[in-house]
């Protein structure tokens, strides 16, 4: 084992060039990766941001006896599909109305809470933040003669819904595309530097060598290389986004009501390192299988 | 100790670089294998450490049929055997101490064993003083006598070696090919490939003779 390692070490310091550019690639890969990782991120927030406001409001004709509120109350929150139920009284509407006419609220000067009808605003659930989510619970809810009159904005659901599922599709192509695109020049890379060593990987096999013995010190080269790789893009991704992302982003998200932007989480960083040192084995296994052959002409 | 029995080989269709050969090798001989350029002498001895497969025959060593290996036996096989080829072979990036060392280390040898049996061989061949050198800062003789100490150096059953002097000069030559009378005085079976006959002659030994994929000739002076 020490053994392996040895040589591993000794093979990048005295290529520097074929290792720094082994590293070079995965580091730009993986950036670009992490690069559209932020942008992703960011627009998800943006989604689950808009599906908070997902809500049904029931508008309730006469204000409820309390023990009636709280049976109703009990029961809409049993509903699988309910995250929260909250009761807003006369009063509370009034306020908030108050609150949203800003300086013209004097305009409610002289009038009682009571214009304003007391209702009921139903939050849903992550998974039910959506067209066929809403048309369940409002199902559930017209069984009682006093839910009449519900709001949530049907059409806006829809582009809601529409929009998600583009912003998924299109993600998943552009990722499946950046991961393919990754391996495959990670491994054209691999594949160069492994090139330069054909010889010295010929006359292991010619004294004896076994495949896996041959091959284990490239293999640790190529995890190191992607563990390094993938350590620089975390690195190098952020700069990009503290230095220029964050700011378009900023802008352009604000427009749309979301006013925090985030690097990426935790787990997609580390999944960043991890990629980079499963690219590096697999990239070096697959060149090595090339390479590193018992017949050879 | 080597049986070769109907062996052919061809890289194009109508062209055959070993045709139907029949040979014997015994224990402890050293046998040259001669023939114009192009005869089949490298093909025949990389039939024989399973560089290549053959299309039909058998090559047996110690009564073991290494045409019919597993790709994951033949690694062992080569351990019994030292090469040695005309362009040395030696790993440029490391040293000469280590170019040695690697068949042990394949082997999973002990350190200790390894570097006194490293230590032995380039002191046979007369290297002991350039350990730390690498391929490139000595001379082709010595590089030579480097891939020599590094076939001798797991005490192999045999010694295969194609064309070792080509790229050598007379007084470097001398000095090769005692090594290999020294081996071959040792036990070690020789088999080397060389067009030279002014080696031939010098050292009266067992001479195959190879034209267009045939042993024409099969003498021992
Ligand atoms: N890898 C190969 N692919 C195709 N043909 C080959 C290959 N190796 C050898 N040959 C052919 O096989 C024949 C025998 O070649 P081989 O190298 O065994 O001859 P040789 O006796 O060693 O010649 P030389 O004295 O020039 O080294 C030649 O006709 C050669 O062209
Ligand atoms: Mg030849």
């Amino acid at each position: 084992m020490f053994y392996f390692l040895r040589c591993a070490g000794r093979n990048m310091f005295q290529s520097p060039l074929l290792c720094t550019a082994a590293v070079g690639t995965m580091t730009v890969s993986l950036t670009i990766v992490a690069f559209f990782g932020v942008i992703f991120f960011n627009f998800e927030e943006l989604t689950s941001y808009w599906g908070r406001r997902i809500q049904i409001k029931t508008y309730l004709e006469t204000v409820p006896g309390a023990l009636v509120l709280q049976g109703w109350l009990v029961e809409i929150r049993e509903y699988p599909e309910v995250d929260e139920v909250v009761y807003v009284s006369q009063a509370e509407a009034f306020d908030r109305f108050k609150e949203r006419l800003g300086q013209n609220s004097d305009l409610l000067h002289g009038m009682t809470p009571s214009i304003l009808p007391a209702s009921l605003e139903i939050a849903l659930k992550e998974g039910f933040r959506n067209r066929q989510g809403v048309e369940r619970v409002v199902g559930k809810l017209r069984k009682n003669p006093h839910f009449s009159d519900m709001r949530f904005g049907r059409d806006w659901l829809e582009r809601f819904d529409s929009f998600v599922a583009l912003f998924k599709f299109s993600a998943g192509i552009l990722g499946g595309f950046l991961l393919f695109a990754t391996v495959f020049i990670v491994s054209n890379t691999i594949k160069l530097t492994l090139y330069a060593r054909r010889e010295e990987l010929e006359i292991m096999s010619l004294v004896g060598g076994t495949p896996a013995f041959i091959k284990m010190p490239y293999v640790i080269e190529g995890a190191v290389q992607g563990f390094i790789g993938g350590l620089l893009a975390v690195v190098g991704s952020y700069l990009i986004f503290a230095l220029f992302l964050k700011q378009s982003l900023v802008s352009l998200l604000f427009t749309m009501g979301v006013g925090r932007v985030s690097f990426l989480p935790l787990r997609f960083q580390l999944g960043l390192l991890g990629a980079g040192v499963v690219l590096g084995v697999l990239g070096s296994l697959a060149s090595l299988r090339k390479f590193v052959r018992i017949h050879y002409s | 100790m080597i049986h070769i029995c109907n062996l052919s080989k061809s890289y194009q269709k109508d062209s055959a670089a070993l045709n139907d050969i029949n040979l014997t090798i015994g224990k402890g001989e050293f046998v040259f294998v001669t023939g114009p350029s192009g005869a089949g002498k490298s093909t025949l001895l990389r039939m024989i450490f399973c560089g290549e497969k053959p299309n039909r025959g058998q090559v047996l060593i110690n009564g073991r049929n290494v045409t019919r290996m597993s790709s994951s036996q033949i690694p062992y096989l080569r351990r019994q055997l030292g090469v040695v080829f005309q362009d040395f072979k030696l790993i440029k990036n490391r040293t000469l101490l280590e170019n040695v060392a690697f068949p042990l280390e394949v082997q999973g040898k002990k350190r200790h064993e390894v570097s006194k049996k490293v230590y032995q061989a380039l002191k046979m061949v007369g290297l002991e003083n350039h350990l730390t050198k690498f391929p490139l800062e000595i001379s082709g003789g010595e590089q030579q006598r480097v891939a020599i100490a590094r076939a001798l150096v797991v005490d192999p059953m045999v010694l295969l070696a194609d064309e070792p002097t080509g790229n050598l000069d007379d007084q470097t030559t001398q000095e090769i090919m005692e090594l290999f009378k020294g081996a071959n005085a040792r036990g070690t079976t020789v088999v080397m490939a060389t067009h030279n006959q002014e080696i031939i002659k010098r050292h009266p030994r067992r001479v195959i003779f190879l034209r267009q994929g045939r042993v024409v000739d099969d003498y021992t002076p």
